[in-house]
C-alpha cells in the first residue's frame, strides 16, 4: 500500500565549492564569493545519502528540499542523483533573502509540510552545518517548528514500520573529555542532522540489487529533474511574510570586519629553509624539546 | 508564545520598555554529573559583562546559572563559587543524561517562570517577562539545545561567539525601525568569526519596532566557544542562592529512551602526543605528496597530525586513503576545532589565521614552515622557516633520522 510507505524528507544547502580550482580566496584570506562556484554542500550530500539508505531499507518514498535562489536547483537536482528522490521542492521568494536562521527554518517548516502531497514526514535528514554559515542551527529549530523530536550526530538509524519507532545512533563529543556513543529510540516523526562520518549499511543481496537499480533510476531522473520539481513561492507555501526572510529575522548583520591581527605573541627567529645546517640546528632543538618532558 | 498582538505601541527608547527583560541566564552542560569546563567560562564572561552592567545602568540584574541533572545539587556552590549569583536547579532521573526533548522543555519553561524569576529578584518581580540575555555552551550538545530552546521561545541566537560587549547602539534598519534612527539601550554585540578565521560579524538580536510588525524578540542569545573566556578565580565565600525548579513534564517530553550509552576515547589523540605536525592550504602545490612528507615527519616525531579548518572542507582529492584520513573535521585545530598544548607545534603551509591561533597558542614551541614572512603565524611562533616544504621536509626528516641513530650508536 502506497500510503503505508515510509515517508522521508531531506532538507538541503546550495553552497560554496570548496574544492580546489573551484574556491577563490581573496588576497586577505576571506573567501571570493563572485569567483567561487557553488555546489551540493558535502554536509547535505551526506544527508541525501542517509535518505538512499532510507529508500533502500525500507522503500521509502523520499522528497528533497532546499530554500535558496533558483540557481539552488543545482542543489536539488545533485541530490536527487545521490537519493533517487520522488520530489524536488524549491522554496525560491525575494521576501526570503536574508534570513536569519529562525526564519529560514519557517520556510523549511512550511515547505515540509507540503511534501509528500501533504503527508506528514516520518523522518527528516538535514546535513550538519553548513559549510559556508556553520552555525548548525537551522536543521534543529526547523525540527522544533514541526513538533520533531531531533536528533543531532546521527551516525545510524533503524526503523521499525510496525511499532512506528526509531533507533538512532549518536556520536558526540564531549569538550575535554571524551566522545560519547549512544543509542536512543523514539516513537516517530524524528528529525536527524546526519554526522559527517556516516556511511550507509546494505549489505544483503537484494539490498545492494536495490541500490543499483535505484542508482539506474536517479542517473535517469536527475537527468529530467525538472520534471520532480515543484518551486514554491511565500505566497503559495502559505507562511507569513512577516515570519520569513529579513522582516521575520530576530538577528540581524551589524557589521562585518576584518578581526585584527593578535598582539605579536613570540619572536620568531628567522630560519633559511635552503640553509641545511640552520634546519639542522632546528631539528637538534626539537628533539631537545621532546626529550625534555 | 510572543507578547507581541494587541498590546500598545510603547515609546520605544523608553527605560519601561526593557523592564520586563531582566538578568543573563548561563544554561549549564554536565557530562554524566561532571561540570563541563565552558560553564565556568561562561559564568567568568557573564560575571565581568554584568558588573559592568550593573554599575552602568544602576541596576541589580543577576547571572542565573541554569543546571538540569540528577543528584548534583551539592554542585551548585561551585556555580556560585564560580560568579553565579543564582542558580536554578532542576532535579529528576530524566535529567541524568541529556536528552534535547526534554531539556528543551524545561530550560524554555525556567526561561518563562514568573516564580522563579520572584526568587531570582523581588526587585523585578512584577515586570519580568524573559531573560534579557542567554548563554550556551558552542559545542555540539549546545549548540543543538540553543536552537532548539530559542526555537520555543521564539528569539534570536547567533552561534560560535568569541567576543561580546554590551551597549547602547543607534541604527536605523528597514525592517527593523522603517528606516528610522532608533536607540537600542542594554544591546548585546555579539562576535562570531567566519569561517576562514580572517571576518568577524557583529551579531544583534534586535526587538521589531517596525509599526507595521513589532515583535518582541528576547532573550539575546548566542553560543559561546569553548575556551575562548577565562573563569574567574573561584570564590567560596560568594554568595548567591539556590532554586530548585520542579519541571512540569508531560508523557510525550519523556518519549525518548535511552538504549545504551559508551565511552570512547577519540583514535585522534592531541592530549598524549609531545608533537603536533598541522597542515595548511599551503600544500596546494603539490597536495598529496606534501600529506606523504608530513606523514613521515609524525612518523619520525611521534606526532598526531592536526590540519586548519579550509583543510576540513576537503579542497583535494588524494587518492591514498591512509594520508585522505587526515582530511577530516575532527582534527581541525582552533576556535571551530580542537584546542592543544603540545610541546612542539609545528605548523606547515598554515597562515595563521586567528581562528588557527586560538587553538595551538598553548604550545610550549612553535615551529612554522611558510614561505611568506608576512603571514600572521610568523608573529606566533619561535623558529620561523623561510621556504617552501617541498624542499624543507625531506632535509628535516633527514636530519632527524640522523639524529635518532647517533643517539642509538651512543646507547
Amino acid at each position: 500500500m502506497e500510503s503505508s510507505r515510509l515517508k522521508v524528507s531531506v532538507i538541503i544547502k546550495l553552497e560554496p565549492d570548496f574544492s580546489e580550482g573551484n574556491v577563490s580566496y581573496n588576497s586577505d584570506g576571506t573567501l571570493n564569493r563572485a569567483e567561487t562556484k557553488s555546489i551540493l554542500g558535502p554536509h547535505s550530500a551526506v544527508a541525501s545519502m542517509a535518505a538512499l539508505n532510507a529508500k533502500i531499507l525500507y522503500n521509502a518514498e523520499v522528497s528533497v528540499g532546499t530554500m535558496g535562489p533558483p540557481i539552488a536547483e543545482q542543489a536539488l537536482q545533485q541530490s536527487q542523483l545521490i537519493c533517487d528522490a520522488d520530489e524536488l521542492h524549491l522554496y525560491s521568494d525575494r521576501i526570503f533573502a536574508g534570513a536569519d536562521t529562525l526564519a529560514t527554518a519557517e520556510v523549511l517548516r512550511a515547505g515540509l509540510d507540503k511534501m509528500h502531497d501533504g503527508a506528514k514526514s516520518d523522518i527528516v535528514f538535514s546535513g550538519h552545518r553548513a559549510s559556508d554559515g556553520e552555525t548548525g542551527q537551522t536543521g534543529p529549530q526547523t525540527a522544533w517548528k514541526l513538533g520533531y523530536t531531533f536528533f543531532g550526530n546521527v551516525i545510524a538509524f533503524s526503523v521499525d514500520l510496525e511499532r512506528r519507532l526509531a533507533r538512532v545512533t549518536r556520536l558526540v563529543p564531549i569538550q575535554g573529555l571524551h566522545d560519547v556513543i549512544e543509542e536512543l529510540e523514539a516513537p516517530l516523526p524524528i528529525f536527524i542532522t546526519i554526522h559527517p562520518s556516516y556511511k550507509p549499511v546494505f549489505t544483503t543481496v537484494s539490498q545492494r540489487l536495490t541500490f543499483f537499480k535505484c542508482q539506474k533510476e536517479a542517473r535517469d531522473r536527475s537527468a529530467l529533474y525538472k520534471d520532480y520539481l515543484k518551486t514554491f513561492t511565500a505566497q503559495t507555501l502559505g507562511v507569513d511574510p512577516k515570519l520569513v526572510g529579513l522582516p521575520g529575522s530576530p538577528t540581524i548583520v551589524y557589521r562585518v570586519e576584518k578581526i585584527p591581527r593578535a598582539k605579536t605573541s613570540r619572536m620568531a627567529e628567522i630560519v633559511d629553509g635552503s640553509n641545511r645546517d640552520q634546519i639542522k640546528a632546528v631539528a637538534k632543538k626539537m628533539t631537545d624539546m621532546i626529550k625534555v618532558k | 508564545m510572543s507578547s507581541h498582538g494587541n498590546e500598545i505601541a510603547p515609546s520605544p527608547s523608553l527605560e519601561t520598555s526593557d523592564g520586563k527583560y531582566r538578568h543573563l541566564y548561563v544554561v549549564m552542560e554536565h557530562e554524566d554529573g561532571n561540570l563541563l569546563q565552558v560553564n565556568f567560562e561562561m559564568l567568568g564572561e557573564a560575571r565581568r559583562l554584568m558588573d559592568e552592567f550593573n554599575i552602568r545602568y544602576s541596576s541589580e540584574e543577576k547571572v542565573v546559572a541554569v543546571l538540569l541533572g540528577h543528584e548534583m545539587r551539592s554542585q551548585c556552590d561551585k556555580l556560585i563559587s564560580y560568579g553565579a549569583d543564582v542558580v536554578i536547579y532542576a532535579d529528576n532521573p530524566e535529567f541524568k543524561y541529556h536528552r534535547n526533548l526534554v531539556y528543551t522543555r524545561v530550560i524554555s519553561q525556567i526561561a518563562l517562570d514568573k516564580d522563579c524569576s520572584a526568587k531570582i529578584s523581588a526587585r523585578y518581580a512584577n515586570e519580568f517577562q524573559r531573560p534579557r540575555f542567554m548563554f550556551f555552551s558552542a559545542d555540539d550538545t549546545g549548540r543543538h539545545l540553543s536552537a532548539t530552546v530559542l526555537a520555543e521561545l521564539d528569539s534570536g541566537l547567533a552561534s560560535d561567539i568569541n567576543k561580546l560587549v554590551i551597549d547602547d547602539i543607534e541604527l536605523k534598519h528597514e525592517h527593523k525601525t522603517k528606516g528610522r534612527m532608533e536607540k537600542y539601550n542594554k544591546t548585546l554585540e555579539m562576535y562570531r568569526p567566519d569561517f576562514s578565521g580572517f571576518l568577524w560579524t557583529t551579531i544583534l538580536c534586535l526587538d521589531n519596532r517596525h509599526p507595521d510588525n513589532r515583535r518582541d524578540y528576547h532573550p539575546q542569545s548566542c553560543s559561546i566557544i569553548p575556551g575562548v573566556f577565562s573563569p574567574i578565580p573561584s570564590d567560596s565565600s560568594r554568595k548567591g542562592i539556590i532554586v530548585d525548579f520542579a519541571a512540569t513534564l508531560k508523557p510525550a517530553d519523556l518519549s525518548v529512551k535511552i538504549l545504551n550509552r559508551k565511552v570512547v576515547k577519540s583514535p585522534i589523540d592531541f592530549d598524549s602526543h609531545k608533537v603536533i605536525v598541522s597542515f595548511g592550504r599551503g600544500i596546494n602545490e603539490s597536495p598529496e605528496e606534501n600529506i606523504a612528507l608530513i606523514d613521515n615527519l609524525r612518523r619520525e616525531l611521534d606526532a598526531e597530525v592536526g590540519i586548519s579548518l579550509p583543510i576540513s572542507k576537503k579542497p583535494y582529492n588524494i587518492s591514498n586513503s591512509k594520508l585522505s584520513a587526515y582530511i577530516t573535521p575532527e582534527r581541525v585545530i582552533g576556535t571551530s576545532g580542537r584546542k592543544v598544548a603540545p610541546s612542539v607545534y609545528i605548523a606547515v603551509g598554515i597562515s595563521g589565521a586567528m581562528q588557527h591561533i586560538a587553538g595551538m597558542k598553548e604550545a610550549e614551541f612553535v615551529i612554522a614552515i611558510n614561505p611568506d614572512t608576512d603571514s600572521p603565524i610568523k608573529d606566533e611562533c619561535d623558529i620561523f622557516i623561510k621556504g617552501r616544504m617541498e624542499e624543507i621536509l625531506p632535509i628535516l626528516i633527514e636530519e632527524l633520522k640522523e639524529l635518532k641513530a647517533i643517539v642509538e650508536v651512543r646507547s
